[in-house]
């Protein structure tokens, strides 16, 4: 494709084919470095708090968590729909950014992706537990059985979630693992061991790097791109209406929907740049993840946040002009009643802070980015706790009114899903190519 | 890679003939005449549907406070103010204030796409760069027509403004307690100086950008590119926000007691299919008259995903504001839908659904559709029709209640600012040269290739 002379080139330090597969492939074919084994160290210890915690959860019962009849949903669904939306930098930079032929998402898709299915993992363990029983945790399927020919609330936006949730899993899941059949097969076709080669052989399926291999794959590709499309913008829609069909204050708005998904890109992307500054560097990946990539990404947080800020503000104001005291008590209560603290976190981590990067050194500085992706992380973090916890704590019912806070086994948990999240992570970085080495191939100049 | 790359553009120059200037002139004349016959047809329109107006009132859900939905059955100047502002002059209003802004949203949607290329450093499109240009001139006229029908028309339409200015007291019959409480933003004060001045810098930043355009033919260089961008990012800013409190201000006040945080969402959506469409429009147009030859089908296919996607889109809205609505049943909110699935609404509301999203999605959705102008034509004509649909169910309902009609008036309203609309534009076009030859990414355009 023709590139005017103005644009940048996306891959620095004149690479060639052989480069690339070499940077790539030796975190894989080297023994890990001190600073991979101490992170991986401090997830695992999270992982280990986080099956104790679950562990106890399960046994004592969802009484050892803080919520209680009037909050019936604290950290969980928080930290469920903080998870979620994570997960969806992975499936936009994948899907609509192939569909708007950004180029620069081939050094960044991998690990994007891989990003998303450990974050809908994660994210799944909190409605899961959240049931209590969780051995009766297949009830939410639609499978025959003994109570009706289908024992299941198709009219709620709970079980429109599972569905929601697994599809986008299972597509994203595939989509990701399809990208990796070829650089698992050049990894098999490097391998020194018996070992390596079986396990990478396994993996790659038998790929030979035929044109008709190609062909087939990107055909596939394709049509998963196609798919996944629709699943960047259904997922936090559906996670939205667990919401908006609620006839709660400050739940209950009909600009959930685009603002969910809004927010999700920006927490995701937020995700993102945490995960990449650090890879780049750890990895010598710096070539590949420029900070041509940085500044792009941090143009979308950007543009993300003030839509996510625009979208709070219409809120505000749409609550100050509907007339409806409910809904005006709701928003007052948010920002100015107890949990306020929270109402203000969320409003300069997401709206005000992102605003640094109008300026370029805020763009093109990674250390202050890996800070500024660290508020976005809180930001999203503190928005869902915000619309859940303000918003049932006191609605309709005085007498109802109550406050919650967190238990230490709620905490535990949050910590815990850290730790499942990086530990997965590290795992992928040590024993996958962390970035799509096919298409870099494809874009380097010195193909040209 | 053996791909022989165009690496030089002739410019071209667009002539308005006056074959074509008569055939828009005559277009707009035409619809002029229609407008008058329509509008004496109209003129003495009786309410002879009062009883059912009433009837509707009465099933309209009652808010706290008492009196607020009921606010005009219960109103004792009610007979006098019908007699005042009859249904027909109602519905003229109604239908200047729908084409104004309809026509509004392409010049101002044109600038937006505009000021989104720049700020995405988007290339492919820079060869329709003049058209939207064209387009967004026509942002002045688009300004004095909504301050028209705000300045002459908005007692016929926004029933808060004679609310307002009866002044009525808790203690009095009529009062409206929600009314009474909007007043703080539903003033006039925001009516009248703020919705200008939203258009004014909307019309301050369609100048500069315009200015810089200029100068980049004149000097080249990359300066005023990059000059452009920060001006787009700033627009694309002040526009989210300014086109928000817009839509609220004029379209989300004709009902009143009605509320929903999307709508700015989208009118917005609105705004961006049908420009895009429009866009296209005068793309294939120019095509068909031997101008743009190097203008490719990949160009248009580009467009035409645009136009898929983003109706897509206004369904995603569409939906989220329905299905939301729907299933809460507060009657606050259904109100809205109430009157637009009552039978005088009901299969227009039917129509514009599938004319906004299901057609433009079946029919654009092949690849083949998308490069085969005459199809691409079909689908465009759809989305204009159907979103002018849109905007009526949008207006008419509030004003009108169940006494909208299609006639003369409509249709020939509709024609006569086509005909002006497209003659100021082509009127545009004309003044500059077809292609901007120093934009940095003319040659991405020229050597575009939409991939698969």
């Amino acid at each position: 494709m023709y590139e005017a002379a103005i644009r940048k080139p996306l891959v620095t330090g004149d690479k060639s084919i052989s480069d690339v597969s070499n940077d790539i492939c030796r975190p894989i074919e080297n023994k890990p470095t001190k600073m991979w084994w101490l992170g991986f160290t401090i997830s695992f210890i999270c992982l280990t708090i986080f099956v104790i915690s679950i562990g106890w959860t399960v046994w004592e019962g969802i009484g050892t968590w803080g919520v209680n009849k009037t909050v019936m949903w604290g950290w969980d669904i928080t930290n469920f729909v903080f998870w979620v939306g994570i997960g969806h930098a992975g499936t936009l930079i994948s899907a609509i950014l192939l569909l708007f032929r950004q180029k620069w998402r081939m050094s960044i898709n991998r690990s994007a992706e891989a990003m998303t299915i450990f974050a809908v993992i994660c994210a799944a363990m909190f409605p899961l537990f959240h049931m209590g029983r969780v051995w009766l945790g297949y009830w939410p399927l639609p499978l025959p059985n003994a109570y009706g020919s289908l024992w299941v609330n198709f009219n709620s936006p709970l079980l429109w979630d599972v569905f929601a949730i697994s599809t986008y899993f299972s597509v994203s899941l595939l989509f990701w693992y399809l990208g990796l059949i070829p650089d698992i097969a050049t990894v098999r076709d490097r391998a020194t061991s018996k070992m390596r080669k079986f396990w990478y052989g396994f993996f790659s399926m038998g790929w030979n790097g035929s044109a008709r291999n190609w062909h087939r794959y990107e055909i596939v590709a394709l049509i998963l791109a196609g798919v996944s499309t629709p699943l960047v913008l259904s997922v936090h829609t559906i996670v939205s209406m667990d919401f908006a069909t609620s006839v709660e204050p400050g739940w209950h708005t009909t600009i959930f929907p685009p603002y969910f998904v809004a927010g999700a890109i920006f927490s995701g992307f937020g995700m993102v740049l945490t995960l990449l500054v650090i890879a780049r560097s750890v990895l010598n990946l710096q070539d590949y993840i420029t900070i041509g990539h940085l500044e792009a990404m941090t143009k979308v947080v950007m543009l993300t946040g003030s839509m996510v800020g625009l979208a709070y503000l219409t809120e505000f104001f749409i609550a100050a002009y509907s007339g409806v005291e409910y809904e005006q008590y709701a928003f007052l209560n948010r920002a100015f009643g107890p949990y306020s603290w929270a109402y203000w976190t969320m409003m300069s981590c997401n709206l005000f802070a992102p605003q640094v990067f109008w300026f370029k050194w805020a763009r093109t500085t990674p250390w202050f980015i890996f800070i500024m992706s660290i508020i976005v992380n809180i930001g999203m973090w503190f928005e869902r706790f915000v619309i859940i916890v303000t918003s049932l704590h006191r609605d309709y019912l005085t007498s109802s009114w109550a406050m919650y806070s967190a238990t230490i086994v709620e905490v535990a948990i949050f910590v815990g899903t850290m730790g499942l999240f990086f530990t997965c992570f590290f795992l992928f970085s040590k024993f996958l190519p962390v970035i799509n080495m096919a298409e870099v191939k494809s874009i380097i100049k010195s193909r040209e | 890679m053996g791909h022989h790359y165009i690496t030089e553009v002739k410019n071209e120059k667009f002539v308005f003939t006056k074959r074509s200037r008569m055939i828009v002139g005559g277009v707009f004349i035409l619809g002029l005449i229609l407008t008058f016959i329509g509008m004496g047809q109209v003129k003495n329109q009786d309410h002879p549907a009062d009883a059912e107006h009433t009837a509707l009132v009465v099933d309209a859900p009652q808010h706290e406070g008492g009196a607020a939905a009921a606010e005009e059955a219960t109103d004792a100047g009610h007979g006098e103010e019908h007699a005042e502002h009859s249904t027909g002059m109602k519905r003229i209003w109604a239908n200047f204030l729908l084409n104004s802004y309809y026509f509004m949203l392409f010049a101002v949607g044109a600038l937006f796409f505009m000021a989104v290329n720049y700020a995405a450093n988007a290339g492919w499109a820079t060869l329709l760069k003049r058209i939207m240009e064209a387009m967004s001139s026509y942002l002045p006229i688009g300004i004095i027509t909504i301050g028209i029908v705000i300045y002459f028309g908005r007692d016929y339409l926004y029933h808060w403004i004679e609310y307002l200015e009866k002044g009525l007291k808790p203690e009095d019959t009529g009062f409206d307690k929600i009314l009474d409480d909007k007043d703080w933003f539903l003033n006039k004060g925001w009516f009248l100086f703020g919705v200008p001045a939203i258009m004014l810098v909307w019309w301050l930043f369609r100048f500069i950008l315009g200015k810089l355009s200029t100068n980049e033919d004149a000097n080249g260089g990359t300066t005023y590119f990059y000059k452009s961008i920060r001006f787009s990012a700033a627009f694309i800013v002040i526009f989210a926000f300014s086109f928000s409190i817009l839509s609220w201000l004029v379209m989300m006040s004709i009902d009143p007691h009605w509320y929903s945080t999307i709508y700015s969402v989208y009118n917005f959506a609105v705004a961006f299919v049908t420009t895009l469409s429009v866009i296209g429009l005068f793309t294939l147009w120019l095509k068909s008259k031997g101008y743009m030859e190097i203008v490719s089908d990949e160009v248009i296919h580009d467009i035409g995903k645009f136009m898929f996607a983003f109706s897509i889109f206004w369904g995603y809205i569409f939906i989220s504001q329905f299905l939301l609505i729907w299933y809460a049943n507060i009657p606050e909110e259904v109100v809205y839908f109430d009157a637009r699935l009552n039978p005088h609404y009901k299969m227009l509301f039917r129509t514009n659904i599938l004319m906004c999203f299901f057609a433009p999605f079946l029919i654009l959705m092949m690849r083949n559709a998308k490069r085969n102008p005459k199809v691409m034509l079909i689908a465009a004509l759809i989305i204009l029709c159907g979103h002018w649909l849109d905007l009526y169910l949008m207006i008419m309902p509030g004003v009108l209640h169940d006494e909208s009609g299609f006639g003369l008036l409509e249709f020939g309203m509709t024609i006569a600012f086509a005909g002006f609309f497209i003659y100021w534009v082509l009127h545009a076009l004309s003044r500059k040269n077809l292609y901007a030859i120093n934009h940095p990414y003319i040659l991405e355009s020229v050597n575009h290739d939409v991939g698969v």
